[in-house]
């Protein structure tokens, strides 16, 4: 570690460091603030708001990006969004709304922007050694912390098939998270690769676009529209697990059933019965599939010079390859054991999916794709790390229990299998995992036994 | 506010959106030298049961909340003053207090007087405001919602309400004892009483920042 200034560390004191302004480093600085403590958030970029800023050098945003969560459904539980606003705000919307969340609760004052953290160390028992990257020229800065927060997202390492020949193609091949400028589509003859909420979505920027569309996908994928029974999908669909359990089944089912003929029509339907799976929530699609502005495919097998060739032999010449094949969640600053990261998988095995498995003091917020808006559920999981790293400090009994019952909840939660591909490691069920941070908050929140 | 409590609001159908009619008052709008806009000093959103809604609080309240160096601003709730009535009981106009504290640049106290303060202690428990003020409470739940993010709390009547078995009611429930002020509940929006509890809430809210 020589290559670190020798300079002494800043020693923060009781200080936490959160990592990444994005939407959940916001929720955590904001609900670490509302609960006492002193925070630093680092951000590696030069403006906040993560994946929905533009102009965050990396933002993944492709043209026309939408929420696929209707707004009652995304909003942060204590500060909604205005109801004015469409039922499925723009990204620009997005933006807007985080940046006056920072502003309304002074949180830029907290944030250091152009600050990457490239490495994080324990020391001191449970305290945390931070290097912040060098900007040009500069020393690198080394400070402790008594806790560190990760909020660093898992939208940026591109996850790229290869195939035979892609080597040597002679169009061109964009990650989804390269496309940007929509008039990249205009007049081509494109072929998306890739059947998440990324692929659905650029096909159908494509087929109003490009000169042809072809949608290549592996396997069937669950989708929804954006409306169902007149109401936001995820809103009808959320409600109905407000009903008693024997109703719950049957009204799901008569809820779904339209969209499901309509799949299975289209030849798009997954195999079995909805799972947690992610859903593919677009209302378009299927529309354009069913007017054949959207072409389905299967596998590609390799390309060929110009060509692209299909498994079942088929071939097509598309100028542009867009590979909406989803992420990786990568991990560069702490050591992969912190976070239960083990062999070969890039994914970490946290308690309850946000506390390192080693660390009392290290957390991650965010790591969920809970099918379901993302950010109510990192604001539950910043107030229930708030509130452990209070109890860890005022009540140590009370804070040892407290690890039984995280420990417990996560072995509950890995005895689920997690949806049928790599990706949904990530994967949650909304419902259960809800459940499960409402127990552990109930438990944390206790009045402490006289 | 607990988790349980939002994810049952999240399933609830959402009160139809109204136009609402604000007034509000910047330290700036005052042409007053001496008067600064002071960043530390939380901004003040009102709401009063009176039917005037927003506009009563023009005639002295905002003025005066602006010479402290606060954004001060007041919100008609649907059915008040310029707002349309639309449909909806208590919960919607927690819901219109909730939608005008988030457009208020930054975290802000909320003050309700009369059934404004029944509305201001539904919406303190879904916003965590920089400090809750009720004026002569009426209509307060039995059980109002634990305030989020813990904000000081001031309880401030008139002198003739202080035996009210409401009025105590709404104090144990929040754990504090209220402040009185000479005058009448009604007549809290111009005159000497209106001057009283205005300088009994500021200084309040001076001592709090
Ligand atoms: C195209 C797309 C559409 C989506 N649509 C929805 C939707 O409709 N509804 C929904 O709920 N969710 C949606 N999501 C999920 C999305 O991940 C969440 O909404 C949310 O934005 C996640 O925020 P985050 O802060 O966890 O991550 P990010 O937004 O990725 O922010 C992470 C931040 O950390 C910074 N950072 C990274 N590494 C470092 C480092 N070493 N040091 C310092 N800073 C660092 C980054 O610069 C970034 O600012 C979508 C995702 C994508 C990709
Ligand atoms: N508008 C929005 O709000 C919006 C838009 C886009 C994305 N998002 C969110 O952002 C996240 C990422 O979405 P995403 O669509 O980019 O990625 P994703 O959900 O991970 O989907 C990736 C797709 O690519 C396929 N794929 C992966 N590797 C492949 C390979 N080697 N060969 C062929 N196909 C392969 C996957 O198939 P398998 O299923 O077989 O693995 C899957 O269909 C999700 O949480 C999503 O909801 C939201």
């Amino acid at each position: 570690m020589q290559e670190y200034s020798s300079q002494a560390a800043y020693d923060r004191g009781e200080a936490v460091c959160v990592i990444g302004a994005g939407a959940s480093g916001l929720i955590a600085v904001k609900n670490l603030r509302e609960n006492g403590f002193e925070v630093d958030c680092y951000e590696r970029d030069t403006v906040l708001g993560g994946l929905w800023n533009p102009q965050n050098q990396h933002s993944p945003l492709y043209p026309n990006t939408h929420l696929v969560t209707s707004r009652s459904q995304t909003e942060i539980p204590d500060f909604p969004m205005p109801d004015d606003w469409p039922d499925y705000p723009s990204a620009a919307q997005m933006l807007a709304y985080l940046t006056s969340y920072a502003k309304h609760f002074g949180l830029s004052e907290h944030i250091w922007y152009g600050s990457e953290i490239s490495h994080v160390e324990p020391v001191e028992g449970s305290r945390f050694e931070v290097v912040v990257k060098p900007a040009a020229g500069n020393a690198a800065r080394r400070l402790r912390y008594a806790a560190v927060i990760i909020a660093t997202g898992h939208h940026w390492a591109p996850n790229l098939p290869s195939y035979p020949g892609l080597d040597q193609f002679r169009g061109t091949v964009l990650h989804s998270s390269q496309l940007k400028d929509p008039s990249r589509l205009r007049g081509k003859h494109v072929l998306v690769v890739g059947g998440g909420n990324s692929g659905a979505d650029i096909a159908c920027e494509a087929a109003v676009n490009a000169a042809s569309c072809v949608h290549s996908v592996r396997r069937g994928s669950w989708h929804l529209p954006k409306y169902l029974g007149g109401e936001p999908a995820d809103y009808a669909l959320a409600r109905l697990n407000s009903r008693p359990k024997y109703l719950r089944r049957f009204l799901t089912d008569r809820l779904l059933k339209g969209p499901a003929r309509l799949a299975a029509r289209m030849g798009v339907a997954a195999d079995g019965s909805p799972s947690e799976e992610e859903p593919v929530r677009n209302g378009r699609y299927m529309e354009h599939v069913g007017d054949g502005s959207i072409q389905r495919r299967g596998e590609i097998a390799r390309f060929d010079g110009f060509d692209a060739v299909f498994v079942d032999g088929s071939e097509m010449r598309p100028d542009l390859v867009v590979l909406a094949t989803g992420y990786r969640p990568k991990f560069t600053s702490v050591e992969p054991r912190l976070l239960g990261i083990e062999g070969d998988s890039p994914y970490p095995k946290l308690y309850a999916r946000m506390f390192s498995p080693r660390m009392e003091t290290l957390a991650v917020a965010g790591l969920v794709e809970p099918g379901v808006g993302v950010l109510p559920i990192v604001h539950w999981q910043t107030h229930a790390i708030a509130h452990w790293l209070l109890v860890r400090k005022s009540d140590p009994e009370r804070a040892a229990n407290f690890r039984l019952q995280v420990r417990s909840e996560a072995e509950q939660d890995t005895a689920r299998p997690a949806g049928s591909s790599p990706r949904h490691q990530l994967a949650v069920d909304a419902e259960e995992y809800l459940a499960s941070l409402g127990r552990i908050i109930d438990t944390l929140e206790q009045e402490p036994a006289k | 506010m607990s988790l349980a409590a939002w994810v049952r609001r999240a399933r609830t159908p959402a009160p139809a959106p109204v136009k609402r009619e604000y007034a509000f008052f910047e330290p700036a709008d005052l042409f007053d030298m001496d008067v600064k806009d002071d960043p530390e000093a939380s901004p003040v959103l009102c709401c009063t049961g009176d039917p005037a809604g927003a506009s009563a609080f023009n005639a002295l309240w905002l003025k005066r909340i602006a010479t402290t160096g606060r954004y001060a601003a007041a919100v008609s709730v649907r059915g008040q003053g310029g707002t349309p009535a639309a449909e909806g009981g208590l919960e919607a106009r927690a819901h219109d207090l909730v939608q005008a504290a988030v457009t208020v640049p930054r975290q802000t106290v909320l003050i309700g007087h009369k059934e404004g303060a029944a509305w201001a202690a539904l919406a303190a428990g879904r916003y965590p405001a920089a400090g809750l003020v009720l004026v002569s409470p009426q209509k307060v739940p039995k059980q109002p919602p634990t305030p989020v993010g813990g904000p000081p709390v001031l309880i401030v009547v008139a002198e003739s309400e202080t035996q009210s078995k409401e009025v105590q009611a709404v104090a144990a429930a929040y754990g504090t004892a209220p402040l009185t002020f000479a005058g009448s509940p009604d007549d809290v929006f111009k005159g000497a009483g209106a001057e009283g509890l205005l300088d009994a809430i500021l200084s309040w809210l001076a001592r709090k920042d």
